[in-house]
């Protein structure tokens, strides 16, 4: 019987977890990642609440147990394409997109001085560019550069290669395929930031200094296009009157008709994040009802205790571009029956989370909610589900899941090997 | 602030939701609709007060201020409602709900409004005109409908008491109703030392009324204000139609000139205007029929007091413009049709104080109101 292995699709927080908890008890694993890095969103965050911690810190120990367990094995850059049922087990086909560089890469950053072209740049949510020749992220894993074929063309590859002394610019790479056979199969396909451009009346898009909590994250990481200090987009001015728009896009039969859960923590975070670099900032939430379930709920005593820092009832309906660059909000402050409008250097659009399988289905027979969240109770015998590919969640709740579905797996890959022994 | 008890009036929240405002309890109040209403004002703006007040059952709170007839149910919050609470049409439910309340008598509004009742009200001025015939013997009854005889035959002078008794009830109804909410009004929010004089309030809603002014403001169903406002100028045409034919009928009663059937040539002023205005009213009422289907998706298409005021105005114009041409044609179905016009005219305006005819007068009194205490 050919080798198998537990086949874990997805490699952010909840597939790290999900494959290292199995490999570390013992058994193969292999992530298949459609990003040229792991570490997903969590990558992309400047803290996670309620410690305000920075996230690399936990993917790096991550990064570290993968480097050390020959259990575990990851592709990035490769999407899941088929999957058929064999008795027990499964055989899956997987693609694989040409990254150009190979592993000899030592990430000395020498293709991209040398690349004449560029790219947007995806991480950091549009927000600034890279060069066609890049690393995703100052502290990605792997540590090896890619060359994005659709920004550079012409004579740019070959200025890559040239400059590289090592050897691991590898032009002729082509797609490809491969098989496996998995005992066992982790979704852990996560999530997007929901489109908010799609609820017109919001104006992202529209209006300028209207972004995304994403993309305040990047705006706060010291790893983002500012170097950590939050800055407008329009001007780079300091943001000294903020307002939040809780639920843009979720509990919105329209868009997103779930709480995404995470939104109101995710303000109050970069609510301190705001306090933190400009002590006077004036900060408005405006929210339909705040949800900072179990503990939480002490953060949000502290942020609203804080000076400066104001709680609005109203859903904010409207968003328009006022002098200067500034924006203009409309709402009904509900507790006092007046329709109000107030200006904002910046307004943060607080973007609810959608199931990345709405975009990008895996190839397995599975039942989606009306809101394209995966149904457990319709995954097959050896499929588990976890984190936000089944309902929005936070990343301990992620972790508690992919441990959980660790578990079950290999007690799948047992049952599929002929039972424990 | 001060303290207030609350009455929740269970009956009232089931009458709003029966009369189409189902979709009342989904909504949770985030106040989207309030922000994306274009004609609500910016202190205490509706309809997100409205629907807690539905929700509750405060139908003191709802009856005492005008704001649900400054609704014109664009369904603007209908769109934008992330809860598909459609906000626009529980406000209707609740204008529906408010017109039968100031209305007396009350079972006339309960019947008005029930589905089973609406071929006994059609057939009511009928049956009254055929009774009345036969007990002055004035000839067969059948032969009255069926034939030209009906109108030949002198009987139709017993239409015009029937018609303008109705019409009289019809207005003392009405002026009672509106009185009551102009009260009912005033003592949520007196009227003492108004912002603005009662004459120069009515003088303004006119203007506003004529110019669809704050209806044009709808943006999801811009088109709906047109279609409205086509109606509007086809039954001012009518009644003036109907004034002019009422001074030329007149003299002829006093004369006792009965059996002549008053008969003017085609291209007199009356008639043209009625022409025209009747075919406005069928481009008018068809308009108001196709932008409710095409809104159908988000606001539903509407509950029976909606569709039993539009049918009863399309029939009208219908059977109107065929009683005309089929008299042209020279054929007794005329008469026939002209019978279902009638039957129809009798129902729309007898039967107005507690159908959604009576909308036009409810709104222009909360619109005066509004005026009069600063509210628009």
């Amino acid at each position: 019987m050919a080798e198998q292995s537990i086949l874990v699709i997805g490699g952010g927080i909840s597939g790290l977890t999900a494959a290292l908890e199995a490999a570390e008890a013992g058994h193969d694993v292999t992530i298949v990642e459609k990003n040229p890095y792991l570490g997903g969103r969590v990558a992309q965050l400047n803290k996670y609440f309620p410690k305000l911690c920075p996230p690399v810190c936990g993917l790096e120990i991550n990064y570290r147990r993968i480097k050390e367990n020959a259990k575990v094995s990851f592709h990035t850059m490769s999407r899941v394409e088929a999957v058929s049922a064999r008795g027990g087990s499964f055989e899956v086909t997987i693609s694989k997109a040409p990254r150009y560089i190979n592993d000899r890469c030592v990430g000395c950053d020498a293709c991209a001085q040398a690349c004449p072209a560029y790219r947007p740049d995806d991480f950091n949510f549009g927000m600034g560019r890279t060069k066609a020749a890049y690393l995703p992220f100052d502290q990605a894993y792997p540590m090896q550069y890619v060359i994005d074929s659709a920004s550079c063309t012409k004579d740019c590859g070959q200025k890559c290669k040239e400059a590289c002394k090592y050897g691991a610019v590898d032009l002729d790479m082509k797609p490809g395929t491969f098989k496996m056979d998995a005992s066992a199969i982790v979704v852990a396909t996560g999530w997007n930031p929901y489109d908010i451009s799609k609820v017109d009346i919001l104006g992202m898009g529209r209006v300028k200094n209207v972004i995304t909590n994403m993309m305040m994250e990047r705006l706060a990481a010291p790893n983002g296009p500012t170097g950590g200090k939050i800055l407008r987009p329009s001007d780079g001015k300091e943001p000294k009157k903020v307002a939040f728009v809780q639920c843009a896009g979720s509990r919105d039969e329209n868009n997103l008709p779930y709480c995404s859960y995470i939104c109101c923590m995710a303000s109050l975070k970069q609510t301190t994040y705001l306090k933190e670099q400009y002590p006077d900032a004036e900060i408005d939430i405006f929210y339909i009802d705040m949800r900072t379930p179990g503990r939480y709920e002490k953060f949000y005593w502290k942020v609203r205790d804080m000076e400066g820092v104001s709680f609005t009832k109203g859903k904010v309906a409207r968003v328009e571009g006022a002098d200067g660059d500034d924006v203009t909000v409309t709402l009904e402050d509900v507790l006092n029956g007046k329709r109000v409008k107030r200006t904002f250097d910046m307004v943060v659009l607080a973007a609810g989370m959608e199931a990345a399988t709405n975009q990008a289905p895996v190839p397995l027979d599975i039942k989606y909610t009306a809101e394209g969240m995966i149904v457990p109770s319709s995954l097959k015998p050896g499929i588990y589900a976890v984190g936000s590919a089944k309902s929005p969640v936070d990343v301990a709740r992620s972790v508690q899941d992919a441990t959980g579905a660790a578990l079950k797996s290999i007690q799948s890959a047992l049952l599929t090997a002929g039972g424990v022994k | 602030m001060s303290e207030r008890i609350l009455n929740p009036d269970l009956g009232f929240v089931k009458d709003v939701i029966n009369a189409g405002g189902e979709s009342l309890k989904k909504c949770y109040q985030c106040a989207t609709c309030s922000v994306v209403c274009n004609v609500s004002p910016d202190d205490s703006p509706f309809p997100r007060k409205e629907m807690v007040q539905a929700q509750w059952g405060l139908k003191e709170d709802l009856f005492r201020n005008p704001d649900i007839w400054l609704c014109h149910q664009c369904s603007d919050c209908t769109a934008y409602c992330p809860r598909g609470a459609k906000p626009g049409e529980v406000l209707n439910a609740v204008r529906k709900v408010s017109i039968a309340e100031f209305s007396a008598p009350k079972f006339l509004a309960d019947i008005v409004n029930k589905p089973a009742a609406l071929i006994p009200l059609l057939a009511a001025p009928l049956v009254i005109l055929l009774v009345w015939s036969h007990l002055l013997n004035m000839g067969s009854a059948a032969a009255a409908v069926y034939g030209s005889s009906f109108i030949a035959s002198g009987q139709f002078k017993f239409i015009d008491p029937l018609f303008g008794a109705a019409a009289v009830f019809a207005v003392v109804m009405l002026a009672r109703g509106v009185s009551k909410y102009w009260n009912a009004m005033s003592a949520g929010l007196p009227v003492a030392g108004p912002k603005m004089e009662l004459g120069q309030a009515i003088g303004e809603t006119i203007r506003d009324i004529l110019g669809h002014e704050r209806f044009k403001k709808c943006e999801v169903t811009k088109a709906r204000s047109t279609a409205h406002m086509l109606v509007l100028y086809s039954f001012i045409g009518l009644l003036v139609t109907t004034l002019l034919a009422l001074t030329k009928m007149i003299p002829e009663y006093f004369a006792l000139n009965w059996s002549t059937a008053f008969v003017e040539g085609l291209v007199s002023a009356y008639k043209i205007i009625g022409a025209v205005s009747g075919v406005i009213l069928i481009i008018g009422i068809l308009l108001v029929m196709s932008n409710r289907a095409k809104n159908a998706p988000k606001a539903g298409m509407g509950s029976y007091y909606d569709w039993l005021f539009i049918s009863l105005v399309a029939g009208l114009g219908i059977t109107g413009l065929f009683t005309e041409l089929l008299r042209l044609a020279n054929t007794p179905i005329a008469y026939g049709m002209y019978v279902a016009h009638l039957m129809l005219v009798f129902f729309l305006f007898a039967y107005a104080p507690y159908s959604k005819m009576a909308h036009m007068f409810y709104r222009a009194t909360a619109m005066v109101f509004a005026r009069m205490t600063g509210r628009m």
